[in-house]
């Protein structure tokens, strides 16, 4: 007989932290008050690119209240590093405060400090900066102009990086072609835009010299390692904690030089020290994302196979690089990712980043896919028209059908399910397909559907970051899991949780591996007194690695209590196995001990261990990427409805297609899935970080940077086709960013289909549509 | 995005808030729902020394005043939403509100605050100039009446003088035949409008007798079509040439050109929702008869 053994990984399990985030008592950095805490308040540049003349603090001595200011001069030599180690890229260094000159408007130049942070924005605007201006690098092609000046002492020009990957033979694919086909697309420069604005809080303990930082982020452990390498503080004494983070998408996936400057000046003043981002703030000066152009050149046989791929991409990084990732790191992926879910094997890519007078490119949500994966599968739209062929047909026609498989450039793709997810894509649009067609005839509303197919790399780990040697420098994530005496089993993990349900499915892989309830199973997190040292919660990961780790310390712990109920139940541990809140042996379940038994077993009547049993439950384990990651693979479609008089569009469909791998709960997936595709619509249609030719930002509030709306998001349908990778401990891939790589594709190609048009760029909003289908107009 | 200081007052009566406003003249403010000045204070692009709050005000009435439905000030967006006597008589009134925002802010907004606001594309101006409403303010020195026209100087700018405060505002009541309509785009559900257009008709013998209409987008302020208002006077109810009345305003504006939209596109929207703006308010006159 054997004991009926719940499954809870794959369980439609509801988030166990949703009773905290949904009933308002959830804690977020603004929560954290401390006595004699200080507000602090930025003065921030308001001029691109200007020499600072003098900084004028003298007003602040006729108010009535106590305030501390600090500029460049105070900080000088802090500063934020990021460097990748190539020889091709220039050095560059951003102050925590401005020393000497500013780069971007928002750039932090002052900080006053006082006992209100109303009182501090009240001081901040009386501190005088004059400025001397100079002339801004605005666009690509001003920074690629190498006669103008750069923006940094000592650079030869304002290409910060380029680079060059290639595999195969290109000559070659084009001497055979029958069809050159050259495109430019570009996607616009967004803002990440989580609910919670950035923010921190310090404190610093003289007595026991413990430094203490609060921070809304993604990467605790990282924090603290930079701010130890910077302030020159043991790590040991530095303890970062992120509190419940309202929303990161990448955005607080970088080390800020903020964090730094609130834990120096908390030293500094002997006081804690406050900051809480806000709106406007973290529309200009966090980090900004997207913003690339890349012209593609696609040699295609005449019976519509893909030969080879020429590629050159710029990014517009911004003046500053940015911490793990880098400048280098955005137009790298681009490089890395264009070959796609295709089958060729000539491709050569040429990308760089530029600088210019603006906020600094960082991390968001999807990671220079959503801007590489719209070039892509704009592209195959835009050759299958050309050769007059369906967009499936083309696709399938190039997909790739044979796992593993080498890429163009090396990397080994794990199995997934290409093809089947475009087959089944192309049966669920078949209706939409053919009331698009039938639209054609109408000048006045027309209907169009676009498909996007993508693979994603994800669970990158150390093997990846060597290759880029970028300074994240390692990719494992570990976990440890205690059992106390009363049986309950807590999980001290390396990762942040900030939505993606992991405390919810980290319990579910513990409890499967440990024969518990999930309820029974605490994760804690985002803490680094508590949580072993992992470098945080990004990249498509946590499921995949986090999930492994925390599988793999169960099964240790699994492990000891077997030979502890095999002890005291008379059989042999492999003859053991837990389920449901016991120990049974199998084959006889009438044999069984209670966990919690054992655990007290195990930490408090020692005595009935087995002879020369340490005391004590738990296990630790560090999980790492495989060396190529694991390639998660989707399709998204959009069904989109044109009104061509106005050139107001609405979204009538969006459909998903995804395989990560295991699934470790459903429901998790789909809001993962839904979540990103709602970003992704943000890209295709609303969300641009306007800059005019002064390098002024237009678009500081949520008045004119338009997110996307509940009432413009169509019911998302999400499918998923489960392909186990044999690359991580529980056949699970990464899913989280996905969801914001295919719309702005789909939706593109939805409209070129409704229009009949080429569509080279984002955002496809109502003034963009209207001039697309001009020609549907007639004369006016 | 922290307000400078202030200091705040609450009003108990109509007379104390106009004592109040006018002792503190161009450094007070009334506050009604708040939903415009609020934010204009966190981004200090407003910084009243004092905030006198209207809302205790018994300034909440919708009453029919004889040949006036007069509106009271502190009435909220969402108070027209279920009345069929409004529907009935200034159905582009109705049409336009539901444009409004979101919930929350129909919930809290009022029309005084709204038409003292004075946003370029907000409703509620536009539907005042439409109907040639009369705005009814008070200071301590007295009451005076200004036609909407009139009313609204420049985006964000109108004729109310420091001291004064919006008390009600008063729409004749349309003659039984006649209808409206009002349409308007933007960019996302409850945005302020790229473009608006309201129209008002009376129609007699399956004509049209008299027309109002009023654009949002064109100016930076809600403005008036004359020329299309003497073009539409004559045309049958059945096909009104709403397409040739878009056009014809159309060459008469220069509107805004900025990130949402450009002037050309402007352009082509005001003409496009003229002819469907009319073209909605014939039906619904056809409709009635
Ligand atoms: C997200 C968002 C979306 C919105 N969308 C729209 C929209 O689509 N269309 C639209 O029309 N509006 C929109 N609004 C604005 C909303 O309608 C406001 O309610 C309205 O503009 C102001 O009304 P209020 O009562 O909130 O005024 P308040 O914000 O309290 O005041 C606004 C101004 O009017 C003054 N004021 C208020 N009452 C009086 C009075 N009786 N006499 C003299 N001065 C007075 C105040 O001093 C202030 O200067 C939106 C607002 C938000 C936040």
């Amino acid at each position: 007989m054997k004991a009926d053994r719940p499954k809870h990984i794959g369980a439609r399990v509801q988030r166990f932290e949703d009773t905290r985030l949904l009933s308002g008592s959830a804690r977020y950095i603004d929560d954290i008050r401390l006595p004699d805490m200080l507000h602090l308040s930025f003065v921030r540049a308001d001029t691109a690119h200007a020499n600072i003349v003098e900084i004028d603090t003298s007003a602040l001595a006729d108010l009535e209240y106590a305030t501390w200011v600090f500029t460049g001069k105070d900080t000088a030599g802090l500063s934020m590093k990021a460097h990748q180690d190539y020889p091709e890229m220039q050095y560059s260094e951003q102050p925590l405060l401005a020393e000497g000159k500013v780069r971007f408007v928002g750039e932090p130049v002052a900080v006053v400090l006082a006992e209100d942070a109303y009182r501090a924005e009240d001081a901040a605007e009386l501190v005088f900066v004059d400025y001397e201006t100079l002339p801004v690098i605005g666009t690509m092609a001003q920074a690629r102009d190498s006669s103008l000046p750069s923006l940094f002492d000592g650079w030869a020009s304002n290409v910060i990086v380029q680079r060059q990957m290639k595999g195969g033979d290109l000559e070659a694919a084009k001497a055979a072609a029958a069809h050159v086909i050259k495109r430019t697309y570009s996607t616009q420069r967004q803002a990440g835009v989580p609910m919670e604005c950035r923010g921190v809080v310090a404190s610093y303990d003289h007595a026991d010299r413990v430094l203490t930082v609060w921070s809304s982020t993604q990467m605790p452990h990282l924090v603290r390692t930079y701010i130890s390498e910077e302030l020159d503080l043991p790590e040991s004494r530095i303890r970062v904690v992120a509190p419940d983070v309202g929303g990161g998408f990448g955005v607080k996936g970088q080390v800020f030089g903020d964090e730094v400057l609130v834990a120096w000046l908390a030293m500094k003043t002997g006081r804690p020290v406050k900051w809480i981002e806000d709106r406007r703030e973290h529309l200009i000066a966090s980090i900004h994302a997207r913003d690339h152009q890349h012209t593609l050149e696609a040699y295609v046989s005449a019976d519509g196979r893909l030969l080879g791929l020429k590629a050159d991409i710029t990014v517009d990084n911004g003046a500053y690089s940015t911490f793990p990732f880098t400048s280098a790191g955005e137009p790298g992926m681009v490089g890395k990712v264009l070959p796609g879910p295709y089958d060729f094997q000539a491709y050569e890519a040429t990308f760089r980043a530029v600088a210019t007078n603006k906020c600094a490119i960082g991390t968001y949500r999807g990671v220079a896919r959503p801007s590489a994966v719209f070039s892509q599968e704009r592209l195959m739209d835009d050759i299958a028209k050309e050769l007059g062929m369906d967009p499936f047909d083309f696709r399938l026609k190039n997909i790739i059908r044979q796992f593993p498989y080498k890429n163009v450039l090396g990397f080994s793709y794990d199995e997934g399910s290409y093809a089947q997810s475009l087959e089944q894509m192309q049966a669920l649009l078949a209706e939409d397909v053919t009331e698009a067609a039938a639209s054609r005839s109408s000048s006045t509303k027309r209907v169009g559907v676009g498909i996007a197919c993508f693979i994603e790399q994800t669970a990158h780990g150390t093997p990846d970051f060597t290759r880029r040697r970028v300074p994240i420098e390692t990719g494992y994530i570990a976990a440890r899991v205690e059992m106390s005496p009363d049986g309950e089993v807590t999980i001290d993990l390396g990762l942040q949780n900030h939505g993606q349900g992991l405390e919810t499915t980290m319990a579910q892989v513990a409890a499967d591996a440990l024969g518990v309830n999930p309820e029974n199973v605490y994760v804690r997190h985002g803490d680094t007194l508590t949580t072993p040292y992992s470098v945080g919660t990004w990249g498509s990961r946590g499921g995949a690695l986090g999930g492994g780790a925390v599988h793999l310390a169960s099964l240790k712990l699994a492990a000891k209590l077997k030979t502890i109920a095999a002890h005291l139940l008379q059989a042999k541990p492999d003859e053991i196995e837990l389920a449901n809140g016991n120990a049974y042996v199998r084959d006889a379940v009438q044999r069984f001990i209670p966990i919690r038994k054992l655990a007290r077993a195990a930490l408090r009547n020692v005595d009935q261990l087995p002879e020369g049993m340490q005391p004590g439950l738990e296990a630790e384990q560090r999980q790492d990427g495989p060396k190529d990651g694991t390639y998660s693979n989707a399709v998204h479609a959009a069904v989109v409805e044109i009104d061509i008089p106005t050139g107001k569009m609405k979204l009538r469909r969006f459909v998903v297609v995804e395989d990560c791998g295991t699934i470790l709960n459903p429901l998790v997936v789909d809001g993962q899935v839904r979540g990103g595709v709602v970003q992704g619509i943000g890209s295709a249609m609303f969300e641009h970080f306007i800059y005019d030719a002064e390098c002024q930002p237009l678009t500081t509030s949520f008045a004119d940077y338009l997110m996307p709306l509940a009432p413009e998001i169509p019911n998302i349908e999400v499918h998923h086709i489960e392909t186990p990778t044999p690359l991580t401990p529980l056949g699970a891939k990464g899913l989280g960013e996905g969801g914001a790589i295919g719309p702005a594709a789909a939706i593109a190609n939805a409209v070129a289909n409704a229009l009949d048009v080429g569509v080279s760029c984002t955002p496809l909003n109502t003034n963009a549509i209207w001039k697309l289908s001009q020609h549907l107009r007639g004369a006016a | 995005m922290r307000p400078a200081s202030f200091e705040y007052h609450r009003a108990t009566s109509l007379e104390h808030a106009l004592e109040l406003l006018g002792e503190f003249g161009e450094n007070g403010r009334p506050i009604a729902g708040g939903q415009s000045l609020v934010p204009m204070m966190n981004f200090r692009l407003a910084r009243p020394g004092h905030l006198v709050d209207i809302n205790r005000l018994p300034l909440d009435a919708i009453e029919i005043a004889g040949p006036v439905l007069r509106i009271g000030a502190l009435t909220r967006h969402i108070a027209y939403f279920d009345n069929p006597w409004i529907a009935r008589h200034f159905p582009a009134f109705l049409d336009a509100v539901h444009y409004i925002g979101h919930p929350t802010i129909r919930r809290n907004g009022s029309i005084g605050g709204s038409i003292s606001h004075a946003d370029p594309t907000a409703e509620l101006p536009a539907i005042s100039v439409l109907y040639d409403a009369d705005i009814v303010a008070r200071s301590v020195t007295g009451e005076r009446r200004i036609k909407a026209q009139e009313f609204f100087l420049s985006a964000y700018v109108t004729a109310l003088e420091p001291g004064e405060m919006v008390v009600a505002v008063e729409f004749p009541i349309p003659p039984a035949a006649s209808t409206g309509s009002f349409i308007e785009l933007g960019e996302r559900s409850g945005d302020f409008a790229t473009a608006s257009i309201g129209i008002s008709l009376e129609h007699g013998g399956g004509k049209i007798v008299r027309a109002a209409m009023v654009c949002c987008g064109a100016d930076l302020f809600p403005m008036r079509a004359p020329e299309v208002e003497d073009f539409l006077v004559g045309k049958p109810l059945v096909n009104p040439s709403g397409a040739e009345a878009g056009c014809i305003f159309a060459a008469s504006i220069d509107p805004v050109d900025d990130h949402i939209a450009s002037a050309d596109y402007r352009r082509g929207l005001i003409a496009e929702l003229t002819h469907r703006a009319i073209e909605a308010a014939c039906t619904r006159a056809l409709d009635k008869s």
